[in-house]
């Protein structure tokens, strides 16, 4: 077991905007690896860096030994890419998409045939094979868009937030599919925005913020970030500077972040003081709208870490 | 190589179901070869189309004039013939060939004197296998007067009580009223002879207007091609062909290829349907007439590509490639005939494919073989490699 997928110090930039601004991570054969961040975060942009679609203005990244600078054919060769949009044609039905991604990565014949074929059954959409993709569902055309990333059998696959703007359903298809093809040996590279998505399926995360990356290791590990404490958040009408004073000072509370009508309280024991919370705020004239407990999460981690929440 | 083909083989797939396009590359050029094909070159109602005729009279007696006097009499036939009568048999037989006349009857010296005999005779009408159709309503009006003539004889001859004559019934009899008992007076001729006319071989509207709308919408893969660029940029397809192991120019070469197979198969259609719809003659020569539609195709392909390099998006495409395929399309002779455009766009018309295609269908529908149209051909793929260096030098992938 060693990295399959080596990034050291990758930098990219647009024009003057830095948008991967030294990242480094290594991927091991056989993990699945969540890299997680909020929108513009720079997590297309290092997928597409991997996968030779944009090349690095600095730092280099190394598939299975081969380097992207020089070695393109040989990297894109290890991969399999689902792409953040959904990219297949509409027209064509799902059998013509999966047969046409096929025969770009060099199967032709049998092999073509039946790997159509398990990708249709990966997608769950075997008996609707000869519809055109246009006439899907947002579900079905997303596990479509997976399927043609993976049915040539890459050794490692860069998936692009795959689970974006679908119903439920569909949701814990892709995870459970995920989990299959990593099953199978298939090393991932997942992107999200859900933390949840990441913590069910990431043997280790990176959280990314503004091209850095901020944080990195297993959950357990992330967790230990935010000390194992729970978050307490508030919705409050106003929050006034003293009325934070105040909240600081309530014994047990560790940290208290503000947001414009909002307060998150870590607290290594919520019981001991949400009625003391609750009093302080009332007294100071904040009325409380709603309070909510989470254990810790990875956004717990990333609001400790940068301040604000994962989602806009 | 086989990604090559793999791509182009999806982009033909996709255009095939694409209503738009198909609209746009057979049923427009083929409406529109219909509609100037026939409003221009057909036969109107009644106005005068000043066919150009002559008559030459050669015959010692007076049946030969009275024939001619019963046809530059008529109304109907005046409207429809600018007729001539001349003595010159030769110079009206050189005239029928160079295509200065459309058709012609010649009336031979031994027609009185071969009726009286009760021999039948020929009269000799001359037509310009380019103008068919002119040629024949002309045929069919000396045909109409032979058949009035030879009843008036009929009369004549039956006062005289006389005469059988022999031969196969050729054309129209004498009218039912006639006597029953006596034979027909028979004119064996109206032999039409068509006058191989060599110099300037007239094609007809429709063929015409065949050869220059296929020229100009053989053109219009090459929009479409660049739309689907634009659309596979637009739509993450293309990145995503590029993250699989296929180089750039094996990309932008299937879909050059998809753009002429898409143009061949237009082609096809245009060539045989214009053949099955209007009759159009495409010349004896089909493998001259398939390289010049082939040069075009690959040119379209070239076209593409600058499209997709010049137009940001499908809109501007829109509007550049229409534009683009008119300039060359007028100034190509798609719509008039290059000889009626002025001089000064000769500049433009050796930069078009159109000029050159167009010019190559006609030369072939008057009897040029492979070698006469190469230089032309060449000509095409020439200007179709410029466009495609410049399209891949500027195109761009994201
Ligand atoms: N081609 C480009 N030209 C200019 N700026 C770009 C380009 N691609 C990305 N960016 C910028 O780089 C930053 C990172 O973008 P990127 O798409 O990598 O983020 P992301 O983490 O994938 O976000 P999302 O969750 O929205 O997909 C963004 O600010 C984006 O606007
Ligand atoms: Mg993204």
């Amino acid at each position: 077991m060693g990295s399959i997928v080596q990034v050291t110090d990758l930098v990219k930039r647009f024009g003057d905007f830095t948008a991967v601004d030294g990242v480094s991570f290594s991927i091991e054969e056989g993990e699945v690896f969540g890299l997680l961040g909020p929108n513009g975060a720079g997590k297309t942009t290092t997928i597409s860096t991997i996968s030779c679609l944009l090349s690095p203005d600095g730092g280099d990244v190394v598939v299975s030994g081969h380097s992207v600078h020089g070695a393109t054919m040989a990297v894109k060769r290890e991969l399999g890419v689902v792409p953040q949009e959904i990219a297949l044609y509409p027209t064509l039905s799902a059998g013509e998409n999966l047969a046409f991604w096929g025969r770009m990565y060099g199967l032709s014949g049998a092999a073509l045939k039946s790997a159509v074929n398990e990708a249709l059954v990966l997608a769950g959409l075997e008996d609707r094979s000869k519809e055109r993709v246009e006439k899907y569902s947002g579900g079905m055309k997303r596990r479509i868009n997976i399927a043609a990333g993976v049915l040539h059998h890459p050794k490692v696959l860069l998936m692009d937030e795959p689970t974006v703007g679908i119903d439920p359903q569909s949701r814990n298809h892709i995870l459970q599919t995920v989990k299959d093809l990593n099953a199978s040996g298939m090393t991932v590279l997942y992107t999200s925005h859900y933390m949840e998505e990441v913590e069910f399926l990431c043997d280790r995360i990176a959280i990314m913020d503004h091209g850095k990356i901020i944080a990195m290791g297993t959950l357990n590990e992330l967790r230990e970030v935010v000390g194992g404490m729970d978050v307490v958040d508030v919705k409050v009408e106003s929050v006034s500077d003293s009325v934070l004073e105040c909240v600081r000072a309530i014994p047990g509370v560790k940290q208290v972040d503000r947001t414009d009508s909002a307060l998150q309280v870590l607290t290594p024991g919520s019981g001991a003081v949400l009625g003391k919370l609750v009093a302080t705020l009332e007294s100071e004239g904040s009325h409380v709208t709603s309070i909510t407990v989470t254990e810790p999460n990875l956004e717990s981690v990333f609001l400790h870490l940068t301040g604000k929440s994962l989602r806009d | 190589m086989r990604t090559l083909f793999t791509i182009a083989g999806k982009d033909a797939r996709i255009l095939v179901r694409d209503r738009t396009a198909l609209l746009v590359m057979l049923a427009m050029p083929l409406a529109l070869i219909f509609i100037l094909g026939s409003a221009l070159g057909s036969i109107g109602q009644g106005d005068s189309l000043d066919i150009d005729v002559a008559i030459v009279n050669q015959d010692a007696g007076d049946t030969g004039q009275r024939f001619v006097d019963g046809l530059t009499g008529s109304k109907e036939i005046d409207a429809l013939f600018n007729i001539e009568v001349s003595d010159d048999a030769d110079a009206v037989r050189t005239a029928v060939e160079k295509g200065d006349l459309t058709a012609a009857l010649i009336i031979p010296s031994d027609l009185t004197e071969k009726i009286t005999a009760g021999e039948p005779v020929g009269l000799e009408v001359l037509q310009d296998p380019g103008s068919k159709i002119a040629g024949g309503i002309w045929a069919g009006v000396v045909r109409a007067g032979v058949s009035s003539a030879s009843a008036q004889i009929i009369a004549v001859q039956t006062l005289q009580e006389e005469l059988a004559a022999a031969g196969a019934g050729a054309q129209p009899s004498a009218p039912q009223g006639a006597a029953p008992e006596m034979p027909p007076m028979t004119f064996d001729a109206v032999a039409v002879r068509e006058i191989e006319a060599q110099v300037d071989k007239r094609i007809s509207m429709i063929s015409y207007y065949s050869a220059g709308m296929t020229g100009m919408f053989l053109l219009f893969g090459s929009m479409f091609g660049a739309f689907s660029f634009v659309k596979e940029r637009r739509e993450q397809t293309l990145a995503r062909m590029l993250s699989t192991p296929a180089s750039k120019l094996a990309i932008v070469g299937g879909k050059a290829i998809g753009v002429l197979m898409i143009g061949a198969g237009q082609f096809a259609v245009l060539l045989i349907g214009t053949q099955m719809l209007f009759g159009v003659d495409w010349g004896q020569n089909i493998g001259a007439t398939i390289l010049v539609g082939a040069a075009e195709a690959i040119a379209a392909a070239g076209l593409a590509m600058t499209l997709a390099a010049l137009g940001k998006s499908e809109r501007a495409i829109g509007g550049i490639a229409p534009a683009a395929i008119m300039l060359f399309a007028a100034t190509g002779g798609s719509m008039v005939p290059t000889e009626q455009l002025p001089k000064f766009l000769l500049p433009v018309q050796v930069v078009s494919p159109v000029y050159w295609t167009v010019n190559g269908f006609l030369d072939v529908m008057r009897g040029a073989s492979v070698a006469d149209v190469l230089p032309g051909a060449g000509a095409v793929l020439a200007i179709g490699a410029v466009l495609f260096a410049f399209g891949v030098w500027r195109l761009r992938f994201e």
